[in-house]
């Protein structure tokens, strides 16, 4: 698996000290930093929180007395709510040590540029407000969608298509759901139906897809759907994490995440294909792509790789090359 | 209305009506002129536009080029991997200033889309028919973006490496915003109707658009639609007018896709021909007023003699027949002034020889009336002398008797003759009259009093026909007594045989008449013109001063007196006295 190729490589002389500067795009505006969850969450136990300018800035110190023994850099400086552009100039300029990488900065990254990806753990999805009860304009949408135009162009082929809610290497079936347009099809779902109903909005989560949502909306129009991108929105492509490397937990998670009914335990993966099956019935939820949390990392940071297959940050075993002995 | 007032009002008439004609004529003709000029200056003014205009083009087309000759779009052409350059258009449209660029594969393929980034994938197949863009230029073409259907000016440049195109397909969006962008001469707004909906619309109209411009101009576009040519007119009124010289802007595949409206202002031309006019009629007003005096002038100059000629003919009529004008011209109105002089002055001299001939006849008539007179009493006088000297000389014992008849007659007809001798010299000492009020009614009553024995003898009846509540007028009652004798005796004497004597007194608006009627032979024309005639009378008897004695104190008494008559059917004295 490509994605798990970046665990090679460790430096074997190991240094302490030193502080890692980390640039993400999310902002954590909440009052007290995140305590679950992949990214800063997962350094608890090996750092502790020194400081916390919600929304700006967090700090943490290595802990003394982690289970593991103290981590070899003494302190990681995270900046929050740092456009994917920007981060990837602060990462050529020297800025910053660690910042994320979206396909664009990832096809503009110099030769040679340290990258470390994460399995597909982001699934981007078309989520379906209430008030749109038509079946059929949603699987008009959903069949309207060329996800292989987007994944070529915009993804820069990075990530998975797929019609599946869990990706294929945690589940082994996401290849059964369909992920291929239909314009045709959808043209004539279209047909006959009034002129109200052809109209929908789409909201972004993220200012970062609104170019997949624009593509969307144009290929709305080809099936005679008048789509517009706005905040206020009758459809939402969202961005799910998958946070377990259990189907069935992860399943829960998305089906929670998308405000659909949880589903039941799946023993099997019969099982647990029918219930995502079920959750996609109706195409409430549109399930276009999983998407991998890339990296860029300065080639100072030794180590490594400080980022699990499932995203999660693991930065105890990480070290600077300037950093003390 | 006076002749100078006729005159002048001619002369005014004809003053307004040349300065009315001229001003409007002048007017015109300025207006004319002013209006070639606006259209030159118009013509002007779209032709700097449509440099301003084609230089736009020009721009579009050398920075579509400049794209296609760029090392970026060398390296897009010879890549084979066109997903990596999808956002590559946004760069170098901003580079270059264009608001549309697409690059786009030689299969028609969309590479990237500055307007559209989504188009990436689509195609665009009006670019792969082969035509001569190098030499097209820039053209109007229909655009679908996202947002929805715009006017757009284009240029198509191609690169080609190896056996790969691209094309560059670069412009600006016609519209506000790019019509602001135009340098424009002053009082000059530009519009343009974006032809793109199959009907008219308001907002298919933008630039410097103002309230009302869509339902003002929908039917120069409508109709430069239809004519698909160029159209000029003039929209609104009075100084918010403006010249629209409107332009059809056909597309890539001749279809109008556009109207371009250029207004110019025609506020400066409507305020100087307003001026102009303001100024045109404060002249004619002067010219008017001018033109007025000056036929006041005339007109008195004009009528003042015609006024003294007049003035002097009725002075004449008066009768101050001497009246003579002075004559001050040689022209027409000098001619009559001088023929109305020696009119004067003939009617002098013939009225002195008139007065010089009826004092001849007078004095004939007095001399004749005289003879007639004295002819009587003195025939009776020589009869009695000579038969009382034939008495003593041939019957001496007679003669005592003859004497004493002959003195009798002597003494009666030397009365006759102081009688005679009398009624003359009353006619001759005529007194002034001494007003007082007078009632008719009661002064008819006691005269009619003194001819009642006299008119039963005549066998005539006597009535009498008084106005009840007759005011009393200013007169002499004694010379007034006098007047209603002459004309009772008159009547008395008109009727030998009896008849009917009617004396009516009846108030007149101011002052009173007296009626006397008889039912006598009556006269002919000829004896009612001349019978108040002194010494003319109708009678075998009598001077012929009775009626003359009436008419004098009648005039005396600043009255009337006229008669009504035909032979055989009686006489009517009328007499109308002032109040």
């Amino acid at each position: 698996m490509a994605a798990l190729a970046g665990w090679a490589g460790a430096e074997t002389r190991p240094r302490y000290g030193g502080t890692l500067r980390v640039e993400v795009r999310l902002p954590g505006d909440s009052a007290d930093p995140p305590q679950l969850g992949p990214g800063m969450a997962d350094l608890n136990g090996s750092f502790v929180i020194a400081q916390w300018d919600a929304g700006r800035r967090a700090v943490y110190d290595a802990s003394e007395s982690a289970p593991g023994g103290r981590p070899y850099l003494d302190r990681i400086e995270i900046q929050l709510a740092r456009p994917l552009r920007d981060q990837s100039v602060d990462l050529d300029l020297g800025k910053a040590d660690m910042v994320e990488l979206g396909p664009n900065e990832l096809r503009r990254s110099p030769a040679g540029r340290r990258i470390w990806p994460s399995a597909p753990v982001r699934v981007l999805a078309l989520v379906f407000g209430p008030h749109v009860d038509d079946a059929r304009v949603r699987e008009a949408l959903s069949l309207a969608v060329d996800r292989g135009a987007i994944h070529r162009v915009l993804l820069q082929q990075q990530g998975e298509i797929s019609g599946a809610l869990l990706p294929q290497w945690l589940t082994g079936y996401a290849f059964l759901f369909p992920a291929a347009a239909d314009i045709a099809r959808a043209r004539t779902l279209m047909s006959g139906m009034p002129g109200g109903a052809r109209t929908l909005t789409l909201g972004v989560d993220d200012p970062g897809l609104r170019p997949i949502a624009e593509r969307i909306a144009l290929n709305a129009r080809d099936a005679g759907l008048a789509v517009t991108v706005a905040p206020n929105a009758d459809v939402r492509l969202t961005e799910i994490r998958i946070i377990s490397t259990d189907p069935a937990r992860a399943l829960a998670y998305v089906a929670a995440a998308v405000g659909a009914n949880s589903p039941a335990r799946a023993a099997s993966s019969e099982a647990l294909y029918a219930a995502e099956k079920s959750l996609l019935d109706g195409f409430r939820v549109v399930p276009l792509f999983h998407l991998p949390d890339v990296y860029g990392v300065s080639p100072k940071v030794k180590g490594g790789p400080g980022v699990s297959p499932l995203g999660e940050w693991r930065f105890e075993n990480l070290w600077l090359e300037s950093g003390r002995p | 209305m006076t002749f100078r007032t006729r005159l002048l009002l001619i002369f005014t008439l004809a003053v307004i009506a040349s300065v009315g004609l001229v001003e409007l004529l002048v007017l015109n003709s300025t207006r004319q002129a002013f209006e070639g000029v606006e259209a030159q200056r118009v013509d002007a003014l779209v032709g700097q536009f449509q440099k301003e205009f084609d230089r736009r083009k020009e721009e579009i087309v050398a920075a579509v080029n400049g794209i296609a000759r760029s090392e970026a779009l060398r390296t897009i052409a010879t890549s084979a991997d066109y997903p990596t350059y999808y956002d590559a258009a946004q760069d170098l449209a901003s580079t270059r200033g264009l608001k549309l660029l697409e690059l786009v594969a030689g299969d028609g393929t969309i590479i990237s889309s500055a307007e559209w980034p989504a188009r990436f994938g689509y195609s665009e197949e009006w670019l792969t028919h082969g035509a001569d863009w190098h030499s097209l230029g820039a053209f109007l073409k229909r655009e679908e973006l996202a947002d929805g259907v715009a006017l757009s000016l284009l240029a198509v440049g191609t690169v080609s490496v190896d056996d790969r195109q691209v094309y560059v397909v670069g412009g600006q969006e016609l519209d506000r915003e790019f019509l602001s962008t135009l340098v424009l001469p002053k009082g000059m707004r530009v519009l343009l109707f974006r032809n793109l909906d199959p009907q008219f619309s308001a907002s298919a109209l933008v630039g410097d658009t103002r309230i009302g411009d869509a339902e003002r101009l929908q039917p120069l576009v409508l109709r430069v639609l239809g004519d698909r040519r160029e159209t000029t007119r003039i929209v609104g009124k009075g100084a918010d007018a403006e010249t629209f010289p409107a332009l059809p802007l056909p597309g890539y595949e001749d279809t109008l896709l556009g109207v371009l409206l250029i207004a110019s202002s025609r506020r400066e031309l409507v305020e100087l021909e307003a001026s102009l006019r303001s100024t045109g009629i404060w002249v004619a007003a002067g010219g008017i007023l001018m033109g007025v005096m000056l036929a006041w002038w005339a007109t008195a100059r004009i009528t003042r003699p015609v006024q003294r000629l007049a003035e002097s003919a009725g002075r004449v009529a008066a009768g101050e027949w001497g009246t003579t004008v002075e004559v001050a011209s040689a022209d027409e109105i000098g001619k009559l002034a001088r023929a109305f002089n020696r009119m004067t002055h003939e009617l002098v001299e013939q009225r002195q020889r008139l007065v010089q001939a009826e004092r001849v006849a007078a004095w004939r008539e007095l001399a004749r009336r005289l003879a007639h007179e004295l002819k009587n009493p003195l025939f009776p006088l020589q009869i009695t002398v000579e038969n009382m000297q034939r008495a003593r000389e041939k019957y001496p014992e007679q003669f005592d008797e003859v004497f004493r008849e002959g003195t009798s007659t002597l003494l009666a007809e030397l009365s006759n003759l102081k009688q005679i001798i009398g009624r003359f010299s009353d006619f001759a000492k005529m007194p002034a009259p001494e007003m007082q009020a007078v009632d008719f009614n009661q002064l008819v009553s006691e005269t009619m009093r003194l001819f009642e024995g006299q008119l039963t003898q005549a066998h005539i009846a006597a009535k009498l026909d008084l106005a009840r509540d007759l005011r009393a007028v200013p007169a002499d009652a004694e010379q007034m007594t006098r007047v209603l004798r002459n004309l009772v005796l008159n009547a008395i004497d008109a009727m030998p045989q009896g008849g009917t004597l009617t004396v009516r007194t009846s108030a007149l608006s101011e002052g009173i008449r007296v009626e006397v009627s008889d039912t006598g032979q009556g006269l002919t024309p000829e004896e009612c013109e001349r019978l108040f005639t002194p010494y003319y009378t109708t009678k075998t008897h009598g001077t012929g001063l009775g009626l003359a004695i009436v008419q004098s104190v009648v005039s005396d008494h600043k009255g009337h007196i006229s008669v009504d008559s035909e032979p055989g059917k009686g006489a009517k004295f009328r007499i109308d006295l002032g109040g």
